[in-house]
């Protein structure tokens, strides 16, 4: 409840310095346990009062559980509340004391005034010790049969307790027969509610293993029963109208007569005042008229207006809950709001998550009759003092110029970002315009005048970066100084940052080339030796396809680099209709404002990166689990930037356009073996590259000029390696890195006896290892088998190798594996790692 | 999970505990945490909400009023807690006392409303609504019946009731009819949308180069209510890129807050003259013009008047012995009302 202590601040009530005050709390509660003076309650009051406050801020008071339970002897109910709530607390760490509290528990069970009965029972039920749950059936047996209805509703919740700490002894007392007995006949709502869903509870948990609870199970959701709690719908309180509306939205009425019915007895709940109310209610109408169109707009119509002022009233956070259901419904039906779209413009103090929100509803709501209004609307917020909901404006803009057809407007607003100055505006609105161009070549001319004007020493951003440099390489016909930009960005390869830049200005470069050539081939040549240079692997490997696919035949490589392309007419989306049906099913939950159906986060292989944190944290031996993540990690960085792989595709993908650069197969029979397996051309990287850049710009030269074969430069050995002393990496990095990389060398070593013997402390190998500038980022297991994971730097740039290594004290073998950033110096790490290790031990 | 009941259980949590406690905060929590046990225990078991009907809790749980307070120094018995269970939660309108008495029998409706309206930078009405609420306060005998209706509730957009209004009524003919609550409570809300106009305007005007921008902003009544505006302010969050601000003004206080909010109350508009505010704002070094240009937040407050012209015709009262007292108020104030630069 109230957080541990941490601040010095407010020390009411009083802080406890050290065990002295428990002990003199103590010894005071023992003077007080035997008295029966009159006042006494006061002062034990002011005692249980501290007691209770040194337990909230998280002291350890379970010493003074036997005077407790002495003091308890009292009619004073606040000072039984108290007792209760400290009983409650420390039971379940205490199960042999807690024994001692059953009995005054059950005597209290017996008392004359209700409210004391059911809180002894509240409390007998919560002291969740297993082994005294034979105490609890009787007391909770004549608690359902208690005539008064406060000690009833505490009952029913008990026996849900009690089936959480023993379902079988629930079960043998027959308490699901009894609850559903109350559910179906008790005069008070709140007990009949409480009966719903503690058996909603008990039966789910049980139908798994036996027939008969999954057919009760199967009978709440019967017309008597639902009807039966609809009637009495009003009786309840909210909360529990939201309990039954969420069994009503299960139910499937026989009779389409039966669907009217319910809406009509449910129409006044949609004015409740509680917004759960109202969700529960919306639901219920969506899922009866599934099946009806007619209908089923209708509801969309009714349940607008509720919807509408659920936003505008109510806390931020509310506001944000019921937005993401909005989304939910705009996606399946874009018009109902179409003409509300004013409910979504931002105010200036909503906090950035329901603006973010707003603004894809915005974007969602947009048709032909309020583009206008909603882009002006929009274009506001450009100049919006928080930056990220400008960037998202932005971003919603082209969205819509995205899906509408006539985006005449649209552009000219675009446009105008452009010339705004402000550096973020430009960034985004660039990525946009090269998607806008995707979709719609028509607009080129207007775009690519005001595209070249703007100076690329201006653009920093590497998406921006990379948008500029696309339509460079694409239009590089009609933008006169095309060439000369990319030239300038070439000579500036070193300081560029990004790989995802280098990789377009390597595609832009082709591009210009095929279409400029004289002006080009200069930059070209700089551009593939540049790229055959870089460290980055997929750099390296574009930069390698290219040069060979020259080499081979420039027409070729022409239809693969720049083929005629056709306008993109729908960008994937990134959720599938399944999905999206799937969390519409789970309307009003979770899952909606997650925007994920609720088996992603709740089912434990879906939660893969904190699978793996907890690997590195605790390190259990089993390296598979690790490996059965991968899959799906990647996966998911996949769908990340779907915009992006498309334009991939595209690009490099041909005609065939089956897939990226890497993987596809030969598409022309007789053509390049394009089978660049990302595998080969690392291993020929080793040969070719590290030999020396001006050798091999110098060939290509020759290549561009004669189309002359050129001997690759002899493999030069591999250089020795400096590791870096200092390096560090952090976790995070770690972990991402070792998901991305592939494995690029894995062995087994033997390690001596005296280094299996000084293992019997893995610290000392930690030492050792960074003795020899390769550090630990974790570690753990027991012996015989020990896992760690390492890292180390090269010296001069920044390039990392990641090794795991398992060793087995019995066997005395370690299994090694290393990943690499640059996979050519693996070999080198390998044979560094292999001679530190084996010195281990060694005096 | 339902996640509008957790948010709405939460600040029922929230509401129940400042009104026990006279505010929300770690310190009053700490101070009266056996309070804080005590009516957790009552509103959730289990991980279900049970009670949160204040009138309810309310029996089940004293509150430690300072009357409570100085009756246990006197008797010496402090117990907060009553001794009997409360009888409401057997009662059919669980919202009401059973059967509070009262020498004067007396009740109040207000209508309170808030304008939102965001006016965008060629000074055009982007939006305007008004959220309202009538609020209700009745200290009545016994188990009153009241019946409210409006003279044109044909304006309302969306209403949301307590759960004392009875659905029929409302829906066959728009009369209010309900056994209030004991005390003050929110009856109804509403929203009425689509405005034409604003009572005041309010015209930002910037204009930046060389390093400075010159803000010059007018207020004045656009369309008079017929009641006087009062508390008019006008503040503006200073964009970041600003080194030193000077503003003056020709009527009401200027100040610079310490989080770079400049807040210009004015009050009253005078009849005499048009109230503006104007000064320069100094950039960065190196910025040319102004890029970000700030929202102005305005408030205001009319007494005596519903802006949405919402208008109560008639109050009936039945079941009660005597004559009560029947009392009816207004007020409109600024929501969120925002003009753009």
């Amino acid at each position: 409840m109230a957080p541990p202590a941490q601040s010095q601040r407010s020390p009411s009530p009083s802080q406890p310095s050290g065990k002295g005050e428990v002990s003199d709390l103590k010894s005071q509660l023992r003077q007080l346990a035997g008295s029966r003076a009159p006042g006494i309650d006061d002062s034990k009051r002011e005692l249980f009062k501290k007691v209770i406050s040194y337990m909230t801020v998280g002291i350890d008071v379970s010493s003074l559980f036997g005077e407790m339970v002495m003091c308890s002897a009292t009619s004073d109910i606040v000072l039984k509340k108290m007792c209760y709530l400290y009983v409650g607390n420390y039971a379940k760490v205490n199960p042999d004391l807690a024994l001692l509290t059953i009995n005054f528990l059950q005597r209290d069970c017996k008392d004359e005034d209700p409210m004391i009965r059911g809180l002894a029972l509240r409390s007998l039920c919560s002291l969740r010790v297993a082994n005294l749950v034979e105490y609890l059936v009787g007391p909770l047996g004549s608690g359902l049969k208690d005539n008064n209805n406060y000690v009833r509703t505490v009952a029913v919740m008990g026996v849900l307790k009690l089936y959480h700490i023993s379902a079988s002894t629930c079960v043998d007392a027959d308490f699901p027969a009894m609850l559903k007995h109350s559910m179906l006949n008790d005069s008070d709502a709140q007990v009949v509610a409480n009966c719903l869903s503690a058996l909603q509870e008990i039966w789910s948990s049980e139908a798994s293993s036996s027939e008969e609870a999954s057919r009760e199970r199967e009978a709440l959701l019967s017309k008597p029963v639902v009807y039966y709690f609809l009637n009495r719908i009003k009786e309840f309180s909210e909360w529990a109208q939201c309990l039954v509306l969420e069994l009503v939205g299960k139910y499937v009425p026989l009779e389409t007569s039966e669907i009217f019915d319910i809406m009509n007895l449910l129409e006044d709940r949609l004015q409740h005042a509680n917004g759960a109310v109202v969700l529960a209610t919306i639901k219920v109408f969506l899922q009866l008229t599934l099946s009806m169109t007619d209908v089923h707009q209708q509801v969309y119509e009714r349940i607008k207006a509720p919807l509408l002022t659920l936003v505008s009233s109510g806390s931020p956070e509310q506001s944000y809950a019921v937005l993401s259901h909005l989304h939910l419904l705009v996606m399946r039906a874009p018009y109902i709001f179409s003409s509300d779209y004013k409910h979504f413009y931002c105010q200036y103090n909503e906090p950035s998550y329901v603006k973010k929100l707003k603004l894809e509803m915005l974007t969602a709501v947009a048709n032909e009759s309020n583009t206008y209004e909603i882009v002006t609307e929009l274009c506001e917020y450009a100049a919006n003092v928080d930056i990220p909901i400008a960037r998202e404006s932005i971003r919603a803009v082209g969205k819509i110029a995205l899906q509408q057809y006539d985006v005449n407007a649209i552009v000219d607003r675009l446009l105008q970002f452009l010339e705004m100055e402000k550096d973020y505006v430009t960034a985004e609105a660039l990525v946009l315009v090269k998607d806008l161009l995707r979709k719609y070549p028509q607009w080129s001319q207007d775009c690519i005048a005001v595209v070249g004007n703007i100076s690329s020493k201006n653009v920093q951003e590497p998406k921006a970066k990379a948008a500029l440099i696309w339509m460079l390489g694409e239009y590089s016909q009609d933008m006169h100084d095309a060439p000369y930009i990319l030239e300038s960005l070439i000579d500036n390869w070193e300081e560029e940052h990004s790989a995802e830049v280098r990789l377009h200005l390597l595609t832009a470069v082709m591009k210009c080339f095929f279409k400029r050539p004289p002006e080009t081939q200069k930059a070209l040549g700089a551009a593939l030796a540049a790229g055959l240079a870089d460290f980055h692997q997929d750099v390296h490997d574009r930069a390698l396809f290219y040069y060979r696919l020259l080499q081979y035949n420039v027409s070729v490589a022409q239809r693969v680099v720049d083929p005629p392309k056709q306008a993109v007419s729908v960008f994937a989306d990134t959720q599938s209709s399944e999905i999206k049906d799937r969390i519409f099913d789970e309307f009003n939950s979770l899952s909606v404002v997650y925007q994920k159906p609720s088996y992603m986060f709740t089912d434990k292989e879906h939660r893969g990166p904190f699978e793996f944190s907890d690997e590195l944290g605790n390190l259990s031996i089993g390296a598979e689990s690790t490996d059965t993540v991968v899959p799906a990690q990647r996966v998911e960085a996949n769908d990340k930037d779907l915009l992006l792989s498309v334009s991939e595709k595209e690009e490099s993908g041909g005609p065939s356009n089956n897939g990226s650069a890497y993987s596809a197969p030969s598409y022309d029979g007789s053509s390049v073996s394009a089978a660049a397996s990302s595998q080969m051309l690392s291993e020929l990287a080793i040969s070719t590259v590290t030999g020396h850049a001006s050798q091999s710009s110098l060939a290509i030269d020759d290549l561009l000029g004669l189309g002359l074969p050129v001997a690759p430069a002899p493999a030069p050995s591999p250089p020795l390696l400096k590791l870096n002393s200092k390096a560090v990496l952090d976790p995070g990095t770690f972990q991402q890195k070792w998901r991305q990389l592939p494995i690029s060398s894995s062995q087994e070593y033997s390690v001596s006896p005296r280094g299996v013997a000084a293992l019997t402390a893995p610290q000392t190998l930690l030492r050792h290892m960074q003795g020899h500038s390769i550090h630990c980022i974790a570690s753990g297991g027991q012996s015989p088998n020990y896992k760690f994971f390492f890292f180390a730097q090269k010296a001069e740039e920044s390039s990392t190798f990641l090794v795991e290594c398992i060793i087995n004290t019995s066997s005395a073998k370690a299994q090694i594996k290393i990943k690499a950033d640059d996979q050519s110096a693996s070999e080198a790490f390998s044979t560094l790692f292999q001679s530190a290790l084996s010195e281990f031990g060694l005096p | 999970m339902p996640p509008l009941m957790a948010i709405e259980f939460l600040c029922r949590v929230a509401d129940v505990l400042s009104d026990y406690l006279g505010g929300l905060n770690e310190d009053v929590i700490k101070d009266n945490f056996i309070i804080v046990y005590e009516l957790l225990d009552e509103m959730i078991d289990n991980g279900f909400p049970l009670t949160t009907e204040p009138n309810i809790l309310r029996e089940m749980i004293a509150q430690p009023s300072i009357v409570s307070k100085v009756l246990s120094v006197v008797t010496g018995n402090s117990s907060n807690v009553s001794e009997t269970l409360p009888g409401a939660t057997a009662s059919c309108v669980p919202w009401r006392t059973p059967d509070p008495k009262y020498a004067n029998n007396e009740v109040y409706v207000d209508l309170v409303e808030e304008m939102d309206a965001t006016i965008n930078r060629d000074g055009v009405l982007v939006k305007c609504e008004i959220y309202g609420e009538v609020q209700v306060n009745s200290h009545l005998s016994g188990l009153p019946d009241l019946t409210l209706s409006f003279a044109n509730p044909s304006i309302l957009d969306d209403v949301r009731f307590h759960p004392c209004v009875r659905f029929r009524p409302w829906e066959s003919n728009q009369i209010l009819s309900f056994v209030p609550p004991d005390g003050q409570f929110k009856l109804m809300s509403y929203r009425v949308k689509k405005l034409k106009s604003t009572p005041i305007y309010v015209k930002p005007q910037l204009t930046s180069g060389g390093g400075t921008c010159r803000i010059d902003v007018l207020v004045g009544i656009r369309n008079d209510p017929g009641k006087t505006i009062d508390s008019i302010t006008v503040q503006f969050q200073l964009p970041h890129c600003i080194l030193s601000a000077d503003m003056t003004s020709n009527h009401g206080t200027v100040n610079i807050l310490a989080n770079k909010t400049c807040l210009w109350s004015i009050e009253r508009i005078p009849k005499d003259k048009a109230p503006s505010m104007s000064g320069t704002l100094v950039l960065e070094t190196g910025l040319e013009r102004l890029h970000v240009f700030p929202t102005f937040q305005v408030a205001f407050r009319i007494m005596g008047v519903a802006l949405s012209g919402l208008q109560i015709d008639k109050l009936d009262l039945k079941n009660l012995p005597n004559r009560p007292y029947k009392g009816f108020r207004a007020l409109t104030r600024a929501g969120e009302f925002e003009v753009r630069s």
